[in-house]
């Protein structure tokens, strides 16, 4: 073969594939998206390796996606002084990670739970994939992947368009409206303006998600087909019973090793928080986490200074009230539950 | 290390700069050796040292093998060689297996017996390099070739990074003259190669993971619901597009990745989708390795020349085996079987028609020899007859990666009843973009191997226009970026 009809190809295709990357990063920021991380494994892993920093310095959050946009980081890094280590999975039950870090002997640090019933209480395999599949990474990550994971962040931190959950092949494609069979449940995915993800793991609203009601009514009407698509009851009797044991069991364990444990129910609103309350009654499921555990617990609606706020989709908050509600829970840690940072919290 | 990673990247451009520095021979071959052990390393540190052994042990072994005179030394050394390559293997691949089939019979025979469990990890590619340090010392007893000069050449014929983790499984002649003189790419070698790792990592990323992976997974769950036919199909479709793409991805972007420092490794698939019949099936599909099943097993065994009911029961071992080379798990002998009985209903249809197809069987593996001989003449021709006897040998293929691909029996059989009948209460549950995706890949994919079923893609781009070529290149290119999919690992890794 002669090479020059070779390189002339291999020269256009540099030339083709400059101009289609720059076009594209260029139109995705003209439409007003703004960097956003993939939050995978391997950046589930990079935080997870943090939990062992001094119990003083430090706070590991789990639960599920509420904790994630409603915890605002920078808000609570500048005004503990402490870091906050996000290991929250969105959609997801946060047991088997408090179960993970209560068989890690060497973590002995401070822990807040999220509480969202409807993932806590589950039992459905799905809800657990995530953290699952998170851990196992964490496990068995390889030298490759790790290195992989550096160059894939420095990337991903400069092209607005590596965003896997908005702008990948695939998420264009699902976003296509296809009829498809009776029966057939197909999920096309939030609107793309939803959230946005930071290297630390917190999800943010966009401004645009958090004005535009449109969006809004959008991801209320997905929260309200998910609500239908689950055919499983909330839990109770002996199956609540042992859940809450093992919950106790693990807790137990991060106690026994000088470590501190915290339940938080971050807000809802609207039907959504209507239909949370009739199925998971507060003195039925909340109420027994903290006697149960007897750990310490701050539920939203017994605080009027984070009672207060309406979530846009009714599941999370906005960006704005991210920042007063982690304020606010700060400030209950410090003078309700008696929590040391390493900055004095003003009053 | 996985060739789709940006680690690999920036060690392919960092090996690029290193192999074309004015150091030594021998310097550059240090080099690709260091650089081959933290390739394989950058996977699982420890599992080195089991490469480190198996290397020092062939080379040693197989200079004795080729210099002792005496017959029963000889014999000796072979079977220590033999015991020590496949014993690795069989405790790391097939340990776990073998335990779990002992306990079974014992319970079945009234014993209580309940051993823990052992823990033990697969490393990565020891089904390869053991073939590959095999099939030296096997070469060795029966000098067939020279040994290897020296045992960096030796170290790296074994160890060299593209083709240690998942193939192609090369043989001394192939590699080992390649090390003996300097090597460097020329620019049409490099482009070439890079043309080649382009085209399989869109196979790998675009159609594997992004496109196929999703829907196969979903539908060969254990214990899911039963399905709807077309459901079923298009699962089945899924992963047999995924495998090939996954596999034949990697291949390419071995061979690719060769080429772009010198170095010529052999091919490995030639689009098999478009086989007629199983015997050519074999010649397209995992080349490397059926050529190796044949050379060292089928032929050894005797073959076709002890009368055809040894030839039916040497063809059945061997796909058997085959099979089992896979993976340890009853499922894999299922589909080794199926190939078998396939290879068979075939030899018997050649038998009848009285034109039997013999092969030369000596010599370096070619994909014109299979272990039922050459392709014959008159199914060269790209004839619409010979298309429906290619659509029907894919048919049967498909049937036999249900066996491969499904995790027990119970969800294999309860999938091909979906297949193949309609079953009640069976429920709809692929999107109708899911079902669209993978027809188009398949008619895409069968289309193509038909289309180039007799030549090869770098004779086919060699005959098209720069700028055509350019176009084509930077579609796969930008879509590999676009896909956006994590560097997850190949399907071979686990065999």
């Amino acid at each position: 073969m002669n090479s020059t009809p070779l390189v002339k190809a291999g020269i256009l295709t540099v030339v083709l594939v400059a101009a289609a990357v720059i076009s594209w990063e260029l139109y995705v920021r003209s439409k007003g998206y703004d960097t956003s991380y993939d939050d995978d494994p391997a950046l589930w892993s990079d935080k997870r390796k943090m939990v062992y920093e001094p119990a003083d310095k430090s706070t590991v959050f789990i639960g599920s996606s509420r904790i994630k946009f409603d915890l605002d980081i920078n808000t609570w890094e500048s005004t503990t002084g402490d870091h906050a280590i996000q290991l929250a999975c969105v959609g997801s039950n946060p047991v088997p990670i408090l179960e993970n870090l209560a068989n890690d002997e060497n973590f002995k640090g401070k822990l807040v739970v999220d509480v969202t019933e409807g993932l806590f209480f589950s039992t459905s395999p799905g809800n657990s994939r995530r953290p699952n599949e998170n851990m196992k990474y964490y496990k068995e990550k390889t030298p490759a992947q790790q290195a992989s994971f550096h160059i894939n962040h420095l990337l991903e931190s400069q092209f607005v368009f590596l965003n896997k959950e908005w702008l990948s092949l695939g998420a264009q494609l699902d976003k296509l409206d296809i009829p498809d069979r009776p029966g057939v449940y197909h999920f096309h995915g939030f609107p793309s303006d939803f959230g946005r993800v930071k290297f630390n793991r917190q999800e943010y609203m966009t401004d645009k998600m958090a004005a535009d009601t449109n969006i809004q009514n959008k991801v209320k009407n997905i929260w309200v087909t998910i609500m239908k698509a689950s055919k499983e009851p909330p839990a109770s009797g002996t199956k609540l019973d042992s859940m809450l044991n093992a919950v106790k069991v693990a807790v137990d364990k991060i106690k026994a090793r000088g470590g501190q444990v915290l339940f938080v129910r971050t807000p809802s609103s609207g039907p959504f928080q209507v239909g949370e309350n009739m199925g998971f009654p507060r003195e039925k499921y909340w109420e027994r986490i903290l006697s149960v555990t007897g750990c310490q617990g701050i539920h939203y609606a017994d605080y009027p200074a984070i009672a207060h706020f309406i979530c846009p989709e009714n599941s999370h908050l906005s960006q704005s009230d991210a920042i007063v509600f982690t304020k606010n829970f700060i400030k209950i840690l410090s003078e309700e539950k008696g929590w040391k940072f390493s900055k004095p919290v003003q009053p | 290390m996985v060739f789709n990673s940006y680690t690999f990247i920036a060690f392919l451009i960092i090996m690029l700069i290193l192999h074309n520095l004015p150091f030594s021979w021998k310097v550059k071959k240090i080099n690709l050796l260091l650089a081959s052990y933290v390739f394989y390393a950058a996977w699982n540190p420890p599992f080195i040292l089991l490469l480190w052994l198996s290397t020092v042990v062939d080379y040693f072994v197989g200079r004795a093998l080729y210099t002792q005179e005496n017959k029963h030394k000889r014999k000796l050394l072979l079977v220590l060689s033999l015991i020590g390559n496949l014993g690795m293997l069989c405790f790391f691949k097939y340990g776990t297996f073998l335990l779990d089939n002992f306990t079974h019979l014992v319970n079945l025979f009234g014993m209580d017996f309940h051993p823990a469990k052992p823990n033990i990890i697969l490393p990565a590619g020891i089904s390869f390099y053991t073939f590959t340090t095999l099939c030296y010392t096997i070469d060795m007893y029966k000098r067939k070739s020279e040994p290897v000069k020296s045992l960096l050449d030796f170290s790296l014929f074994v160890t060299f990074f593209p083709h240690l983790v998942a193939g192609p499984i090369v043989r001394p002649p192939q590699l080992v003259p390649q090390f003996e003189t300097e090597r460097k790419a020329s620019r049409q070698q490099l482009m070439q190669g890079l043309l080649l790792v382009s085209l399989g990592l869109f196979m790998k990323v675009v159609l594997a993971d992004s496109m196929l992976a999703p829907t196969a997974n979903d539908i060969f769950w254990p214990g899911g619901a039963p399905l709807k036919t077309l459901d079923a199909w298009t699962g089945v479709l899924a992963f047999s597009g995924q495998i090939f793409c996954d596999f034949a991805g990697y291949s390419t972007c071995a061979i690719g990745v060769a080429l772009c420092l010198g170095f010529v490794l052999p091919h490995n698939f030639l689009y098999p989708y478009a086989a007629i019949g199983f015997s050519d099936f074999w010649r397209r599909w995992h080349i490397t390795l059926s050529a190796w099943l044949r050379d060292y097993l089928y032929i050894p065994l005797g073959g076709n020349r002890n009368g055809k009911i040894r030839t039916y029961m040497n063809l059945m071992i061997t796909m058997l085996l085959g099979g089992l080379w896979h993976g340890a798990n009853w499922t894999f002998v299922v589909w080794g079987a199926l190939h078998g009985a396939y290879l068979w209903g075939e030899k018997i249809i050649q038998d009848l028609r009285k034109k039997p197809v013999m092969a030369s069987m000596h010599g370096v593996p070619s994909a014109e020899v299979g272990v039922l001989g050459t392709i014959p003449k008159e199914f060269k021709a790209k004839t619409f007859r010979n298309f429906i006897y290619a659509m029907i040998t894919f048919f049967f293929i498909n049937v036999t990666w249900v066996f491969f691909r499904s995790p027990d029996f119970h969800s294999a059989w309860s999938l091909l009843t979906s297949m193949f009948s309609s079953v009640p209460k069976a429920e709809a549950y692929l999107t109708t973009l899911s079902i669209i995706k993978v027809m188009v890949i398949i008619v895409f994919i069968v289309a193509f191997h038909w289309l180039m079923r007799n030549t090869k893609v770098l004779t086919v781009a060699e005959k098209m226009p720069w700028w055509l070529l350019g176009i084509a290149w930077s579609v796969l290119l930008i879509l590999l970026i676009w896909s956006q999919e994590s560097s997850s690992s190949f399907i071979y890794f686990q065999f």
